[in-house]
């Protein structure tokens, strides 16, 4: 089985609201990601909402456009390019976020999101690695359990990616613990 | 699901023909909740009432998937610590007791106190879903207070079965202070990664 049947495995056999790690090497972090999102919104007719802190949206958009994803199905919530300084794009499809380590304005942002959008939709935190670079990590599990919960209530999907054994163990432990199914690629 | 050794630990413990048990769960943290649901289903099974206080998880949640799994929620009180914690409006639910989004400790202690009585089984637990959860929000000396009240609650209650369990994620049970809890319970508990 490849890694994209693996994940169309995984991803299709789960109840409303699921929430799923995903765990991969860094070699392939990029390639399950793209095929992730290609496959909720492709084949399950998904909104997602991406929190992205590893990537700017410009990059995004055209690994978007490489992999055929209908970037219409998407809304980047770019947490990287205002505190980069990059040039910020008008588009209907991102907000920028003043930083990664705003976990509050995230949190904010990924609430108003789930409630401006309707239907069915995943919210994709990319990555826990990247997020916890720039945030202590005691608050950051905080900041993902508050955000777990609320997408919970709402009965919202979501997927959390990090880098196999990469992670602080403990950290690790507390966000896996909280996920229904741990999916490692 | 628990794999029938474990099953027998858990019914070893709460068949131990003695007025509150204290049991510590270490579980696997790749099925910890459906772990969680195993137990509650094992306990309902042998005629438990419970008080189920949730860290993780919201109120909806738990209650959506117990059902789903033949569990009778009837049989069980919630304290929604987790919407609480998150500062979202608590699910309005007979069933549901609400707790401020402070979650002083004393509050908790108290709703659990008074929740009690209102189980009608004589057989009753009291389920904490994560120790560890908690403790990301509030100190260690209040969950050590905290742990200790509902060790003292269950240990005084002379006329009724009262069982009380800790589940703690495998990966975090070396922690320091769940080792000093784990001091108090009468058994521990260690679920297999591939149960």
């Amino acid at each position: 089985m490849n890694d994209i049947e693996k994940i169309s495995k995984e991803l299709n056999n789960l109840p409303e609201g699921w929430i799923v790690m995903l765990e991969t090497s860094p070699e392939k972090m990029l390639e399950v990601s793209l095929s992730t999102i290609k496959f909720l919104s492709d084949e399950k007719n998904y909104i997602g909402i991406i929190v992205s802190a590893s990537r700017p949206q410009k990059n995004l958009i055209q690994l978007y456009k490489q992999k055929n994803i209908d970037t219409k199905k998407i809304l980047i919530l770019d947490c990287i390019s205002k505190s980069q300084s990059l040039n910020l794009e008008e588009a209907s499809n991102v907000l920028y976020l003043e930083s990664v380590s705003s976990l509050t304005n995230i949190s904010l942002a990924i609430t108003a999101s789930i409630q401006r959008i309707p239907g069915d939709k995943f919210v994709f935190i990319d990555s826990l690695n990247s997020m916890l670079i720039h945030n202590k990590p005691e608050i950051f599990v905080q900041f993902i359990h508050g955000i777990l919960t609320k997408m919970r209530i709402v009965g919202v999907n979501g997927l959390l990616i990090s880098l196999e054994n990469e992670t602080d163990k403990e950290v690790h432990a507390e966000i896996a613990q909280l996920c229904d199914r741990i999916v490692i690629i | 699901m628990l794999k029938d050794e474990t099953k027998k630990s858990i019914e070893q413990a709460i068949q131990m023909n003695k007025h509150g048990v204290i049991i510590m769960i270490e579980l696997p943290i790749n099925a910890y909740f459906e772990m969680n649901s195993s137990t509650i289903t094992l306990l309902t099974n042998h005629g438990f009432q419970g008080i189920y206080i949730s860290f993780q998880r919201p109120f909806k949640n738990i209650s959506s998937f117990f059902e789903s799994e033949g569990i009778d929620t009837s049989t069980l009180l919630f304290i929604d610590a987790a919407t609480a914690l998150s500062g979202e409006k608590q699910h309005e639910d007979a069933r549901c007791i609400h707790v401020s989004q402070e979650l002083d400790i004393d509050e908790l202690v108290k709703a659990i106190y008074l929740s009690l009585p209102k189980l009608k089984s004589q057989k009753k637990f009291i389920f904490i879903d994560s120790l560890t959860t908690i403790s990301q929000y509030k100190p260690l000396s209040e969950i050590m207070r905290f742990s200790e009240f509902l060790i003292k609650t269950v240990r005084k209650e002379n006329e009724e079965n009262v069982i009380l369990i800790f589940n703690v994620a495998k990966d975090l049970a070396q922690k320091k202070f769940i080792r000093d809890v784990a001091f108090h319970v009468d058994q521990v508990i260690s679920v297999e990664n591939n149960e």
